[in-house]
């Protein structure tokens, strides 16, 4: 390697001004563009002028307004043996939920949504599993149903408890052949809706 | 390296350099969310999945890539790349599998910015930058030393994978191989896109800006984790 990189080898002043360019103009991106736009750090008020600060921090916003009124719901029933049923919850786009459900024996479940107006063969399951409980945070990836499927595949009875909060506007029960609207019954019934 | 060869190279260089920057959402050192979430639920031996990963990783990590440019720049003979890259393999696998297994907790940003350098270095040499030195280092013993630092910054991202014990060892050792099937599909690309500008006369010609944009490249690259090294709360 070293015979053409001979020939080639620049002058020391050469050298010179070229590691000067590199750190300049890593000095001038640095400073114009990369700190303030990625850490919001503009001591030369360049980001500013450009327009650019914090822009690519905007993913990390840790709250989120929301244009609904905050909604919980308390749900208690009970499967027999063999017997399915499915609570879904109307979820806009992005709309945080948070939930609990357990159960006095075991379940097969399936948590699940559908996209708005598509139907069942454009449904999209994201947890299955037999458990008495499961708990988490849940982010509707589009806007339509959202929640879970549930069977009993033992032979006795079981009761299901299922506590939500979070942003859905109603609750529809599956059941068999049979579908309904529900009343969501708030942990706090009382509790007034903000005017939005 | 996807220089348009309409332009001048260098030209070209730049601006895969500028793509390369604008088209990473996340800082090198952080690794994609869905990834993590998978190796999370990931319990006992799973080959394939870490290959893969370890394979992305080096394919899309730019400042591996641009470390590799300039260690083949001046390559000529493939089984001069092979004797260089083995030795870079080497240095990145001892530390990659010392550091996992030990757990040694380095700071992910401060190795991301000594891997920024390490381009920075091997744009210097390529430019001859040594001659003017009363001391000659050598380039072999530069590459295998560098491997050691960019196998820690390996290590410190599949620390951040939150990996389980069942099946550590066959989960890095997967890693690890992937990591060298990741840089041999690089390298056979960036050998080829260099060998086919050779046969042009503007190679040597911008030999020497192409390794001065590589430098800048370098100082880009520690710049922004010594940024983030001193600029990001210590929590995140």
């Amino acid at each position: 390697m070293n015979n053409d990189q001979a020939q080639q080898a620049p002058s020391p002043r050469a050298l010179f001004t070229a590691s000067l360019v590199a750190t300049g103009v890593a000095l001038v991106v640095l400073f114009g563009a990369i700190l303030p736009a990625e850490f919001g750090y503009d001591p030369f008020r360049i980001g500013q002028l450009l327009g650019i600060n914090g822009l690519s921090k905007g993913d990390e916003q840790p709250l989120e307004a929301q244009l609904l009124p905050h909604r919980s719901d308390v749900v208690e029933f009970y499967l027999e043996p063999f017997q399915s049923v499915e609570y879904k919850y109307t979820m806009d786009l992005n709309a945080p939920m948070v939930f609990s459900w357990n159960a006095d024996g075991e379940l097969y479940y399936d948590m699940h949504a559908e996209p708005a107006g598509l139907g069942v063969e454009y449904a999209e399951s994201f947890e299955q599993g037999t458990a008495v409980a499961r708990t988490g945070a849940y982010y509707a990836p589009f806007a339509g149903i959202h929640g879970w499927f549930w069977e009993n595949r033992s032979g006795r009875d079981i009761e299901v408890r299922l506590y939500t909060s979070g942003f859905y506007d109603h609750s529809t029960v599956f059941s068999g052949s049979v579908e309904y609207d529900r009343e969501i019954e708030p942990l706090i019934p009382d509790f007034p809706e903000p005017d939005l | 390296m996807t220089g348009n060869r309409q332009r001048p190279a260098r030209t070209g260089l730049l601006i895969s350099l500028v793509l390369l920057f604008v088209g990473s959402t996340a800082l090198a050192h952080s690794i994609a969310n869905d990834d993590a979430n998978f190796v999370l639920g990931v319990d006992g031996p799973a080959v394939l999945p870490f290959i893969y990963l370890g394979a992305k990783h080096m394919v899309t990590g730019y400042d591996h890539l641009l470390f590799l440019v300039g260690v083949i720049f001046f390559l000529y003979r493939p089984r001069h790349v092979v004797q260089y890259v083995t030795l870079f393999a080497l240095g990145h696998s001892i530390t990659l599998l010392t550091g996992v297994l030990a757990n040694w907790q380095v700071n992910a940003y401060l190795i991301d910015a000594v891997i920024g350098l390490s381009i920075v270095y091997k744009a210097f040499e390529n430019l001859g930058g040594f001659r003017i030195l009363p001391f000659q280092p050598d380039t072999r013993v530069a590459v295998f030393v560098f491997g050691l630092f960019h196998g820690l910054g390996l290590a410190t991202k599949l620390q951040e994978y939150e990996l389980a014990d069942n099946g550590l060892i066959t989960n890095i050792i997967s890693f690890n191989i992937g990591v060298e099937l990741g840089q041999i599909l690089a390298l056979s690309a960036i050998f080829i896109f260099l060998s086919a500008w050779r046969t042009s006369s503007s190679y040597l010609r911008h030999a020497f800006t192409t390794n001065t944009a590589l430098m800048t490249g370098g100082f880009l690259l520690a710049g922004y984790q010594l940024a983030a090294f001193f600029l990001m709360p210590s929590y995140l």
